[in-house]
C-alpha cells in the first residue's frame, strides 16, 4: 500500500525530503491511514480469534449432533445405529487406496497448518526497521528501536506525561507507532495531546521523510509517585 | 481474555499439528506395513464404536462435554477483543485510545482530588461512566452536582469519540473523619 505524499507548500522552506513544514493544512487522513492508526494500537488477535471460533464452531455443531443423534429427535431408526456406522466402513472399504490418499492428505495438511499457526502465535511483534532517502548514492536505514527511542525521549519530556513508551509496528513499507502515554493527575490532556501531534511526531515524521506516520496513543494514568516530584 | 487467547493458540496449533500428523503417519503405516502394528490401539477402538449405538449413555455425556469446549472456544474468541474506548485525536491519523480500567481511573482521581470527597469507586465502559462518591457528612444536592461536574471536566477533556451516560451516586461516609 503506498500513500502518495502532497506536494510540498509552496513556501519555499522544505525539508531535504519535501516534507510539508509542520503547521500546514492537515487534510483529513484516507480511511486506510486511519485504519492502520487504529490497528497499531495492540498486536493483532485476529487470526488467532477466527481459528478458535472456527473452532469452537465445529466442536459446538459435533457435539450437539451427537447429542441430537442419541436423543432420536433426528429419527428412532438412527439412533440405534452403531456409532461407526457399517455404511460409512463399507464406503470406506470400497476404495481403499483414494480413502488412504484423502487421508494422508489431510493429515498432512492439518499438520502444516498447525504448525505454522503454532508458530506465528508465538513469534514476537515485527518491529520494521525504516529506509531514510537522503540521496540516490546513499542508504539510510533508522532502526525501529531508534526512532522508539527518540520519540518516546521527547514526548517524556512534555508537561503533563510522568512516563511515555513508543514502539515502531507493522511493516517497513507500512509503519505505524504505539505510543502509550501516562498523564500525571493535573495533565490536560487535550493539550497534552497537541503538543505530542505539533511537536514530538511531526519531528518524527520530517526526519523519517514521511508524509503520514499512523499513530496509536495509548492514555494512561501515571501509578502514583511516578513523574516529577509535586513539591520541591 | 486476549492473554487466554494467546497461551491458547500456540497449543491449540500444536494440537492440531499432532492429531494430522498422527492421522497421515497410522494411514500410511498400515498401508505400507499392514502386518506391523499401529502405534494406537485402532482395532480395539473401532470394534467398541462398532458395538457402541448412538442410543448409549456415553454419547450424550461425551457430546455435551464436547458441545461445552466449542461453546467456551467459542466465547474466547468473541470476548478477546480489546474493548478500549475511543477518544478524540489531534490529528486525523492519531488515534487515542484509553482501557476502560484507564478512563475509570482518570475521572476517579480527578473525583478524589476535591476536599469534600472522601473516597469514590469510578467503573467507566465505552457506554457509561458510574461514579459512587463518599463524602465527609451529609452529601448535599450540591455535592452531588459538583462531582458531577467534575465529572464532565474530565470527559471534556478526553473528548471520548461517544461521550458516555454519566451516573453519580453520592452517600455519606461513616465513621469519624
Amino acid at each position: 500500500m503506498t500513500t502518495t505524499a502532497p506536494p510540498p507548500a509552496d513556501t519555499g522552506a522544505t525539508g531535504p525530503t519535501g516534507t510539508r513544514p509542520a503547521g500546514a493544512d492537515r487534510a483529513p487522513a484516507p480511511a486506510p491511514v486511519r485504519r492502520r492508526a487504529r490497528a497499531a494500537g495492540a498486536r493483532s488477535a485476529a487470526g488467532a480469534r477466527t481459528a478458535a471460533a472456527v473452532l469452537g464452531v465445529l466442536l459446538l455443531a459435533g457435539g450437539t449432533l451427537a447429542v441430537l443423534l442419541s436423543t432420536g429427535l433426528l429419527g428412532e431408526g438412527r439412533a440405534a445405529r452403531p456409532v461407526l456406522d457399517p455404511l460409512v466402513v463399507d464406503a470406506l472399504r470400497a476404495q481403499p487406496t483414494l480413502a488412504r490418499g484423502i487421508a494422508i492428505a489431510a493429515g498432512v495438511l492439518l499438520a502444516v497448518l498447525g504448525l505454522l499457526a503454532a508458530v506465528r502465535a508465538v513469534r514476537p511483534e515485527r518491529r520494521p526497521d525504516l529506509a531514510v532517502d537522503v540521496d540516490p548514492d546513499t542508504d539510510v536505514v533508522v532502526a525501529a528501536g531508534a526512532v522508539a527511542e527518540a520519540v518516546s525521549g521527547q514526548a517524556g519530556a512534555l508537561p503533563g506525561v510522568a512516563r511515555a513508551t513508543a514502539r515502531l509496528v507493522g511493516r517497513p513499507a507500512a509503519p505505524a507507532l504505539r505510543l502509550t502515554v501516562r498523564v500525571t493527575e493535573d495533565a490536560e490532556v487535550r493539550e497534552v495531546l497537541r503538543r505530542l501531534d505539533t511537536e514530538v511526531l511531526a519531528t518524527a515524521r520530517s526526519a523519517l521523510g514521511l508524509a503520514t506516520l499512523p499513530v496509536a496513543v495509548r492514555l494512561e494514568p501515571a501509578p502514583a509517585g511516578d513523574g516529577p516530584p509535586r513539591v520541591a | 481474555m486476549r492473554v487466554l487467547l494467546r497461551i491458547l493458540a500456540p497449543l491449540l496449533g500444536l494440537a492440531v499439528a499432532a492429531a494430522g500428523a498422527l492421522l497421515a503417519v497410522e494411514v500410511a503405516l498400515a498401508w505400507l506395513r499392514p502386518t506391523a502394528g499401529p502405534l494406537l490401539p485402532w482395532p480395539a477402538w473401532r470394534a467398541a464404536l462398532e458395538e457402541a449405538t448412538w442410543r448409549d449413555a456415553v454419547v450424550p455425556a461425551v457430546g455435551t462435554g464436547v458441545a461445552v469446549l466449542g461453546l467456551a472456544l467459542l466465547a474466547v474468541a468473541l470476548r478477546a477483543g480489546r474493548g478500549d474506548v475511543p477518544l478524540t485525536g489531534p490529528a486525523p491519523e492519531v488515534t487515542v485510545t484509553a482501557t476502560p480500567r484507564a478512563l475509570a481511573r482518570l475521572v476517579g482521581t480527578r473525583v478524589r482530588a476535591a476536599d469534600d470527597v472522601a473516597a469514590a469507586t469510578v467503573t467507566a465502559s465505552r457506554r457509561r461512566v458510574r461514579v459512587r462518591a463518599e463524602t465527609w457528612g451529609e452529601p448535599t444536592p450540591a455535592t452531588r452536582t459538583a462531582v458531577a461536574g467534575r465529572v464532565g471536566t474530565v470527559l471534556d477533556d478526553l473528548a471520548p469519540a461517544r461521550r458516555p451516560r454519566v451516573g453519580v451516586t453520592v452517600l455519606a461516609r461513616k465513621g469519624p473523619r
